[in-house]
């Protein structure tokens, strides 16, 4: 089968491997790039083909909801979450009004499991 | 022991990331409570996370802050022991108290209400703070009554001073080899998209004893090594 790809940013090394422990375990059909921000992420998904990003939201940069409208533009109907610590309801509105998921921090299995249900393919 | 105490206390890079995220996950629980108490989105700002000898601590903390403060301070005892401090400016502190009772109060009540409403707030954004520690680490700890200072900045961010309160709270004091402190901060902000009367900002500094520092660094550690 051939494997999908996940693109993972987060300045936060901890977080990266979080995310990183949890596809090994449990999502072995999947690839990561991993990126520590924005600048970061839009380099390493270029010529990529991806199937679900992850994204923080704040870091150093460019912002996750930034990030994800730029990714949009360059794959329109790409599965992204905004993945963070900042819970506030704006926040998910603000998620939401673009067209993306919303995943609190800490991330676990069972949300990378909902979040792998509006994956493509 | 002692001598291995006196060794310059140190984090790997790792470590202090991992730690940065705890502290960003505990001021996003932190600020979800007080967006709902304001009614408003609260900004957050990336964390810093320093290791210093307290006179240095005391000087970051004054660095381009207000000469008047207004502090909820949370001392906290246990397997981790140390001293939370929400701090705002000021002269921002009465606006707090006006957007959280979302009424127009004649300035001489509001001074009235000021302590009484600002411990309520530092007590459940405090509190939200270090209980996500409690979450992500094996540790326990509990927390004391919570205090309200008012002063120069001078005065309220003076680390021995908070340090000197702990000791008499806990009685069995801290080290006399605790020349370091661990300051961890970051900066929130109410959004002033709507309202620009009602902006308001602040910042969260968690300062830990010398022992408390190497339990954190042992928990890291675990957490990583299970990563």
């Amino acid at each position: 089968m051939e494997k999908k790809m996940a693109l993972i940013v987060d300045d936060s090394s901890l977080a990266r491997m979080m995310v990183r422990k949890f596809f090994a375990d449990g999502f072995k059909d999947w690839d990561l790039l991993e990126a520590k921000d924005g600048e970061d992420a839009l380099a390493k998904a270029q010529g990529q083909s991806l199937h679900l990003a992850l994204i923080d939201f704040n870091m150093p940069g460019m912002n996750g909801i930034d990030l994800a409208e730029k990714l949009l533009e360059k794959q329109p109907g790409l599965a992204i979450h905004l993945v963070t610590a900042n819970i506030q309801e704006r926040m998910q509105l603000r998620a939401e009004a673009i067209g993306i998921g919303f995943i609190k921090k800490p991330i676990n299995q069972e949300k990378i499991t909902a979040a792998m249900q509006g994956v493509a393919g | 022991m002692h001598g291995e105490r006196k060794k310059m206390f140190r984090l790997s890079e790792l470590e202090e990331d991992a730690l940065k995220e705890f502290f960003n996950m505990g001021l996003g629980m932190a600020a979800d409570s007080l967006s709902q108490m304001v009614q408003n989105e609260v900004l957050l700002t990336l964390p810093k996370l320093k290791v210093v000898p307290y006179e240095e601590a005391t000087h970051m903390l004054m660095e381009s802050q207000e000469e008047k403060l207004v502090a909820v301070r949370q001392n906290f005892k246990g397997e981790l022991t140390g001293t939370a401090l929400l701090i705002f400016p000021g002269n921002e502190s009465l606006e707090l108290v006006r957007t959280l009772l979302h009424e127009d109060i004649p300035l001489e009540v509001l001074t009235e209400l000021e302590q009484e409403t600002l411990l309520d707030v530092g007590n459940v954004i405090l509190n939200a703070f270090l209980e996500s520690f409690t979450q992500m680490m094996s540790v326990e700890f509990e927390f004391e009554s919570a205090e309200f200072l008012k002063g120069s900045s001078r005065f309220l961010l003076d680390i021995s001073s908070h340090l000197a309160a702990q000791k008499q709270s806990l009685m069995e004091g801290v080290n006399e080899d605790d020349e370091r402190a661990f300051v961890l901060m970051m900066d929130f902000k109410t959004s002033d998209e709507e309202d620009t009367q009602h902006t308001l900002s602040g910042f969260v500094v968690l300062l830990f004893s010398q022992q408390a520092m190497y339990i954190l660094k042992r928990e890291l550690e675990v957490i990583l090594s299970n990563l």
